[in-house]
């Protein structure tokens, strides 16, 4: 059962940092190898649930992220399997050093739920902002990074993990809502894209809350005689290079998508590939190389152009 | 409290006596490496491994294993020495410390039967213990996880992090050790950012402690013997040590934290530690 149940969609049906607090409740109540750690994070990322119920599943580590990360290295070498919950900003960069050593150099099996990326606390400013974390991820080998487009995708992530041998960085929304883009039921795979639109004028690669934009975009564009081939690119490592790569060579040009700095992030890893095997036009549509302004996530957003508009302009501008 | 034997006690010392032999032997054939750090944990380590943990060396990853984390990774000459001794691995493979593709560099590798985790960064080893501790009690193992800590070690805020943690999740089942040798790389701890007073830090943050002796076979057995120090909390074991302990030219200095050592060295060194039985 790795499609989203009805009990879950009523409470988390836009909200990936739910969803994935959810689907480990739903988890530990079947394998009893399975526990939480939350890092202050219990409500952020819907853990409530499994706390009344099954209290001693859900270890309380408080605001301690360094401590946090290291327990979960811990518990994962007995044949515990942890869901490390905390914030995105502070869950990668304050316990960097042990998510490198005790957790991917180790190649334990620990599974992070990073709630409240990107800009999604937007007014919290840059302190509390994760326009890095996806650079940090695809740096880490043994590393797989996976940004789900909707809540729907993030269920079936935290139900992919139970197959993946090695550290899982899952990346999640914040208090803004996620609309869902995926069916319910969508065949998820981790490290293959969806082709959610296909298209043989230029080839969008979007992920996270980008997806739904890009969809929108392609519509605009379908309206202007353009054919946008639409991939929502789930996994961010491993890339799905063959994806990327029949989108370069059966169109006239590839658009990244993100809610990350453009450095380190999707849309590097798409140009790193394309520049190896096959360099191709490129333009990205994400954060620039400055820490963003403080305001509404909304306002923020479509300030960088992290918006439908911007796509489509960044399309037409790549067709010339 | 039970007291062990002469013989029991003449048994470890001597294995504590191969373990800095050893050490000097590892370190010799890579060329240099953490000579002090290493010979002071010796007397520990052989209390560890030849008195206390329950291990199975031919079944390295059996779950019921009790745990030791060597969180003073620099030390590791005299971790892969007592794992050998204890027969997790040939004793030739001492040789081979430092080697090209080796699974004995200058720090624990997981990858290495008997080491439970890869640890060199410091600060990291007590937070892995907590989650090992955590583990054994959810799936009701009752295994006894150990953490090593070097004194500059505990100038890692993280430490403290894990330290709080292991009081308030009320792990009896978890040891640190602290080997207080009071030298760090570059000089004295005192002087370089200084723990004291370090058994009231740790009685503040809820630990049951204990002071001794960490060259004293008979105190290091007697504390182990003793473990728990006290119902529903973490214990710590605050040895007492001497950095370089064994050969006089490298103890109690910074100098012998890291150093290298050539082959007059390395005879001068086995001379003054003796044969062992």
């Amino acid at each position: 059962m790795s499609a989203m149940p009805e009990s879950a969609v009523s409470q988390a049906a836009d909200q990936t940092r739910l969803a994935f607090g959810l689907a480990v409740g739903e988890l530990a109540e079947r394998d009893d190898s399975v526990v939480a750690i939350s890092a202050d994070s219990v409500d952020l990322i819907g853990l409530r649930g499994l706390v009344e119920k099954h209290p001693e599943r859900v270890v309380e580590a408080g605001i301690a992220e360094q401590n946090a990360m290291g327990i979960a290295s811990g518990l994962a070498t007995t044949g515990m399997r942890p869901y490390l919950c905390g914030y995105a900003p502070f869950i990668t960069a304050r316990s960097m050093e042990q998510l490198r050593n005790d957790v991917a150099y180790a190649n334990q099996r620990v599974v992070i739920g990073a709630a409240a990326s990107g800009v999604s606390l937007g007014v919290s400013g840059g302190t509390h902002h994760a326009l890095e974390d996806l650079a940090l991820m695809r740096a880490l080998p043994n590393m797989t990074a996976i940004v789900p487009a909707d809540a729907y995708q993030a269920w079936h992530a935290v139900w992919a993990t139970r197959e993946i041998d090695g550290p899982v960085y899952i990346r999640l929304g914040g208090r803004v809502a996620e609309p869902p883009v995926t069916a319910r039921d969508a065949a998820f795979r981790v490290g293959r894209a969806d082709c959610l639109k296909d298209g043989d004028d230029v080839a969008i690669i979007a992920c996270g809350c980008m997806v739904v934009e890009a969809l929108a975009a392609a519509e605009a564009l379908a309206g202007q005689g353009v054919a946008a081939r639409v991939l929502n690119m789930h996994t961010i490592k491993p890339l799905d290079g063959d994806a990327v790569l029949a989108a370069a060579a059966e169109t006239r040009g590839i658009v990244s998508a993100e809610e990350h700095r453009v450095t380190g992030g999707l849309g590097g890893a798409v140009a790193e590939l394309l520049a190896r095997e096959n360099p191709t036009r490129m333009r990205m549509v994400g954060m620039p190389d400055e820490f963003a302004i403080v305001g509404p996530t909304d306002k923020v957003r479509e300030g960088y152009g992290l918006s439908k508009a911007n796509i489509v302009k960044n399309c037409l501008e790549l067709l010339g | 409290m039970p007291s062990n034997s002469e013989a029991v006690l003449k048994r470890l010392a001597n294995e504590a006596l191969r373990v800095r032999r050893n050490v000097w032997r590892a370190l010799h054939a890579a060329g240099a490496g953490h000579v002090g750090g290493s010979t002071s944990a010796a007397d520990l380590l052989a209390a560890l491994y030849f008195h206390y943990l329950n291990l199975r060396p031919e079944q390295p990853d059996w779950p019921d294993r009790d745990r030791f984390v060597l969180s003073k990774g620099h030390a590791n000459a005299a971790l892969v020495a007592v794992l050998a001794q204890a027969g997790f691995f040939p004793d030739s493979h001492l040789d081979e410390f430092y080697g090209y593709r080796t699974l004995m560099g200058m720090h624990p590798d997981i990858k290495l039967g008997g080491v439970e985790m890869s640890t060199g960064g410091l600060g990291h080893g007590l937070s892995v213990g907590v989650g090992m501790a955590l583990g054994g009690r959810l799936q009701k193992r009752g295994f006894r996880t150990v953490v090593m800590l070097g004194d500059g070690e505990l100038q890692e805020g993280s430490n403290w992090e894990a330290a709080m943690s292991a009081a308030h999740l009320k792990l009896a089942d978890l040891t640190a050790i602290v080997d207080y040798n009071k030298i760090q790389q570059s000089g004295h701890v005192q002087d370089v950012l200084g723990l004291e007073p370090l058994a009231d830090k740790w009685r503040a943050f809820g630990w049951s402690v204990r002071e001794l002796d960490g060259h004293d076979m008979a105190q290091i057995t007697a504390a182990l013997d003793a473990l728990p120090f006290a119902p529903d909390r973490p214990s710590l074991m605050i040895a007492h040590t001497v950095k370089g302990k064994g050969v006089s030219f490298a103890e109690d200095t910074h100098l012998w934290h890291q150093n290298t050592v050539g082959d007059e060295i390395y005879r001068k060194a086995l001379d003054e530690l003796g044969e062992p039985l």
